[in-house]
């Protein structure tokens, strides 16, 4: 009768003892880390999907503000430019005959802008001239209303108007949106 | 004294058969062990991408709200501007309108527009020529209207025509634009 062979016994025990190692490799270490692997891929996958979504929308508001500001442009300068009183006399000295401005020094607070009231008095030649300059202060570098009371009064051959205006520009501590 | 004329082979545990045996073996265990480091290695550029997403969307978010405040920020602008521009525009028509009224035969000399109201200063030619001509359609525009005549030269009367609005009615006609949107 052949016994088994001592190498035979050998391979036998090494290959036993390499499958136990590899069981137990495999369902203490390897099973769990796969696992955890896939779950953090699909987490990760997760996330890039968001991210690409809020880069989608960061383009996308990039886009409007880019565009509300190239529609506004003339406006939110206008806000951004502080009341200078002889730019604006040298401004519109040509429309009136006299234009004369005193910048009150209080200011209040308007739909959240810093508002200014301006004084002016002025000669003017015909009513016309004024609706020009009400035209004209639409297009300025200022934005500004007419305001009341408004006093024209005839004054020989010309009319002497005395009305307020109010100037508005960005509060400082809002944001400034040049 | 030799039973045998060859030499005795040293006898090893390391056979031919054992060897290819082990390098199978340890071939299965690199290729085990591999995969482990794999996995490892991965799982920690996982979390770190996570990490840098998490940090990313952080700016993003900030940025976009950053943008958007700028957005609304421009929209009260925008808004603020055009009733700005309306009122103005407005005005221009309200105070063509009033000098339209007047008829050729009355000359005005001052003209007082106020927040509720409008103070008219003139010379006409007689009463009739006043009422007729220029108080009845303050009269349509304005709810209370006071008229006083002072003799002046050549016959002539100096009048001061005092016209007050009601506030409400007011409010409506100097903003249209918030009467529009409260609808």
């Amino acid at each position: 009768m052949n016994s088994i062979s001592r190498q035979s016994i050998y391979i036998i025990i090494l290959s036993t003892l390499l499958l136990i190692f590899v069981f137990v490799f495999s369902f203490v270490a390897l099973i769990p880390k796969g696992k955890e692997y896939r779950l953090q891929r699909v987490q990760l996958s997760a996330q890039y999907k968001d991210l690409r979504r809020y880069q989608n929308y960061d383009a996308q508001t990039f886009d409007d503000l880019k565009k509300l500001q190239a529609d506004n442009r003339h406006i939110i300068t206008a806000f951004d430019t502080p009341f200078d009183k002889d730019r604006f006399i040298k401004k519109y000295k040509g429309v009136f005959n006299t234009l004369e401005l005193t910048k009150v020094s209080s200011v209040d607070k308007e739909d959240g802008f810093s508002v200014y009231d301006v004084k002016t008095s002025s000669k003017i030649s015909s009513p016309s001239t004024f609706y020009s300059f009400l035209d004209e202060i639409n297009k300025s570098d200022w934005i500004v209303a007419v305001n009341f009371p408004i006093d024209f009064k005839r004054d020989g051959e010309v009319i002497s108007s005395s009305f307020k205006m109010k100037v508005y520009v960005n509060a400082k501590d809002s944001n400034s949106s040049k | 004294m030799r039973y045998s004329y060859i030499k005795p082979r040293p006898k090893s545990l390391f056979t031919s058969e054992i060897k290819l045996v082990l390098s199978f073996f340890s071939m299965s265990l690199f290729m085990l062990f591999s995969t482990y480091l794999f996995l490892l290695y991965k799982d920690a550029k996982f979390v770190e991408d996570k990490k840098n997403i998490i940090q990313e969307k952080a700016d993003l978010e900030q940025n976009i709200q950053d943008m958007e405040d700028k957005i609304a920020y421009i929209q009260q602008q925008n808004s603020t501007s055009t009733k700005i521009f309306t009122q103005n525009s407005v005005l221009k028509d309200s105070i063509k309108n009033l000098f339209d009224l007047v008829p050729q035969r009355i000359t005005l000399s001052q003209a007082k527009l106020l927040d509720n109201g409008l103070i008219l200063y003139g010379i006409t030619p007689n009463k009739d020529v006043y009422n007729f001509m220029l108080q009845a359609p303050l009269r349509s525009i304005f709810h209370q209207t006071y008229s006083s005549f002072y003799p002046a030269s050549g016959g002539w009367l100096r009048f001061v025509s005092t016209n007050y609005m009601d506030e409400e009615i007011e409010d409506v006609l100097l903003n249209p634009q918030e009467e529009k949107k409260d609808e």
